[in-house]
């Protein structure tokens, strides 16, 4: 049984609809991150939960109990801001405390509960500060431990990581993580950054314009994509338009237009459409000697393009048969522009969406 | 060289204030303390042991402290509502704010004799409704007094409160929400705290100008409620007893100082330590 579940939410803003029969089950104890482009309704949903927005049509379980028209502060949930929102005023202590004095919890324990927290966010020199004399990731810190110390029933995060840089986001989303799993609370992280939500979560969601398009483990959205969208949203550069020649239980074969043949597994293949879209990962595009086998199976003719430098390969504009693609190829040999290939696009790599 | 050189340009400025504020001030204040044996308060000791002039002096005191507490009263939810508003629509309301501002005072103060007066709107409404059976009498009191200063000095607190509330981020409030705070906690504990120095520049400005402003209190408040600035200028143009009135001139500069000063200090408690 699901700790949170959202049923068929709907939130707009006079004509412009947010979500539209939007559903979400959230197990408890896990990290699940709703993962998009801006506009796609992540944070919406986000504050949806929260309490900040009300939704229009639907129903919000939690735990067996409604909390549609439950208020913010009778939700218990900690929510970290993208802006962390500290309260300038206060000390970080104070910051720390505010949801604790708010309880009414006796003083000893509130100031044992705070400095604990501290302590598990490593602030535990910094109580005396106030805000301003803190550094960004310090900041971020705060906000989370004064979402955490009032032991929530969920965390919510809004882009926590955003204003950081890149070193302190990669260091700061093991410390989320961390601290999520020792705590064992049910988080749901609003992200754009693919990597940063793949690297934490239990479970990722893609939104597109206020509908989840695939909601898995961060390791099956990677390798098998559900839809277009979030194929190209994970890094599928490359879409083939095919067409369907025979289905297997195993390998299915397709048609470019052609006349190519590619041989898919069908495991990889997401739709029932008869045209059908092969998407693949620049880096799993081998270029292989012109003419070295005499296979034409899921292979493609092309002419090199412009060629850039990515560090650990090259990746080059392939103008093919059925259409530009960018191809990746290893440094031990540079193609040059106008040099003529031969692409060969492993079966088990494709993605039919 | 050059930095001397930019001094130069302060000089017009320095010159223009000098000759033409502090050395009227400073006659004025030195003829309060020169008797006829050298410097003395003696001038001051008699105005504070005459029971007349000390009840104005409390009366103007009240007054402005009334007033200001109202326009805190008025103003701080106005200025909340505006800061929170858009941008294009919040330079609207800070007009329409603004606006009594524009106006001469003894416009706005005819008007408000108009609307209290014993055939005034106020008395026509509540005669017609059967409320009351003779005209209130609304003018030339305390009341009307405190009316018109509110009146005027309302938009000043409103801009000084709307200028330190729109810098407060609305995350803030949510965070509070977030934690447990129920809206009016989350204001109390969160936003109050954080618009004190708005609220501090409003009440100086206020108070300081409630407690010197005359054209109001002369037409409202008429020969019934007296206050400081018009007993300076009975004493000066009417009975040409020029002492009288610098000395009050000056209890009225010294007492503008000693409540700013206060309210300064009051501001650091209401703040917390920062």
């Amino acid at each position: 049984m699901a700790l949170l579940n959202l049923k068929d939410v709907s939130v707009a803003y006079g004509d412009n609809v947010v979500l539209k029969d939007f559903n979400l089950n959230i197990k408890k104890g896990d990290l699940v991150s709703l993962l998009g482009p801006s506009g796609c309704g992540k944070t919406t949903t986000l504050r949806l939960i929260g309490g900040f927005i009300q939704a229009n049509k639907g129903k919000f379980i939690f735990n067996d109990k409604d909390y549609t028209k439950v208020p913010v502060h009778k939700r218990e949930f900690g929510f970290v801001f993208q802006s962390y929102a500290l309260f300038p005023h206060l000390s970080v202590f104070d910051n720390v405390a505010f949801g604790l004095k708010l309880r009414k919890t006796p003083k000893g324990e509130i100031k044992k509960r705070v400095m604990e927290m501290l302590d598990i966010v490593g602030l535990a020199d910094y109580s005396k500060r106030y805000p301003k004399e803190l550094s960004g990731g310090q900041r971020q810190r705060v906000a989370l431990a004064r979402a955490l110390v009032i032991k929530p029933d969920l965390l919510l995060l809004d882009e926590p990581l955003s204003n950081l840089d890149a070193k302190l986001r990669v260091k700061m989303r093991v410390g989320i993580r961390k601290i999520q799993k020792e705590l064992n609370i049910t988080t749901v992280y609003v992200t754009h950054d693919q990597e940063e939500c793949f690297s934490i979560s239990d479970k990722v969601a893609v939104m597109n314009e206020g509908v989840i398009e695939h909601l898995d483990t961060p390791q099956n959205i990677y390798d098998n994509p559900k839809t277009e969208f979030v194929a190209n949203f994970v890094g599928f550069e490359n879409f083939i338009d095919l067409s369907l020649q025979s289905k297997n239980e195993d390998i299915s074969t397709y048609n470019s237009k052609n006349g190519r043949v590619f041989k898919v597994k069908s495991t990889n293949i997401n739709s029932n459409k008869e045209t059908i879209k092969g998407a693949i990962r620049p880096e799993e595009i081998k270029i292989v000697n012109k003419g070295g086998d005499n296979k034409d199976e899921n292979t493609l003719d092309g002419i090199v393009g412009i060629s850039t430098f990515l560090g650990k390969e090259y990746q080059y504009m392939v103008d093919t048969e059925v259409g530009k693609l960018l191809v990746n190829g290893n440094t031990n040999k540079r193609y040059k522009e106008g040099e003529k290939v031969k692409l060969y696009l492993p079966k088990e790599k494709m993605v039919l969406v | 060289m050059k930095n001397k050189a930019n001094y130069l340009l302060l000089l017009p400025g320095l010159i223009l204030l000098g000759l033409f504020l502090f050395v009227p001030l400073f006659s004025t204040i030195f003829q309060t303390i020169r008797g006829k044996e050298g410097l003395t308060l003696v001038k001051y000791f008699d105005f504070f042991k005459d029971s007349y002039y000390i009840s104005i002096y409390l009366r103007t005191l009240k007054l402005a402290l009334i007033t200001t507490l109202i326009a805190v009263m008025l103003g701080f939810p106005t200025a909340y509502y505006i800061s929170r508003t858009n941008k294009k629509v919040r330079g609207l309301y800070i007009m329409l704010a603004v606006f009594p501002l524009l106006t001469s005072s003894v416009v706005r103060s005819f008007s408000w004799m108009v609307i209290l007066g014993r055939n005034g709107i106020v008395n026509t409404i509540l005669l017609n409704l059967n409320i009351i059976n003779e005209p209130l009498k609304l003018l030339y009191n305390e009341f009307a007094i405190v009316v018109g200063l509110v009146y005027l000095f309302l938009p000043l607190m409103i801009m000084s409160l709307v200028g330190v509330m729109e810098n407060i981020d609305n995350d803030l409030m949510e965070a509070a929400e977030s934690l447990g705070a129920s809206r009016l906690k989350a204001f109390i504990k969160v936003i109050f705290p954080l618009s004190v120095p708005g609220l501090i520049v409003g009440s100086v400005l206020v108070f300081t100008g409630s407690l010197t402003a005359y054209t109001t209190p002369q037409l409202l408040g008429g020969s019934n409620a007296k206050v400081l600035s018009t007993l300076v200028y009975q004493n000066a143009m009417s009975l040409f007893d020029w002492d009288t009135a610098s000395v009050l001139a000056t209890i009225m500069i010294l007492t503008t100082l000693i409540v700013t000063t206060i309210i300064n200090k009051l501001s650091g408690k209401l703040s917390g330590k920062r």
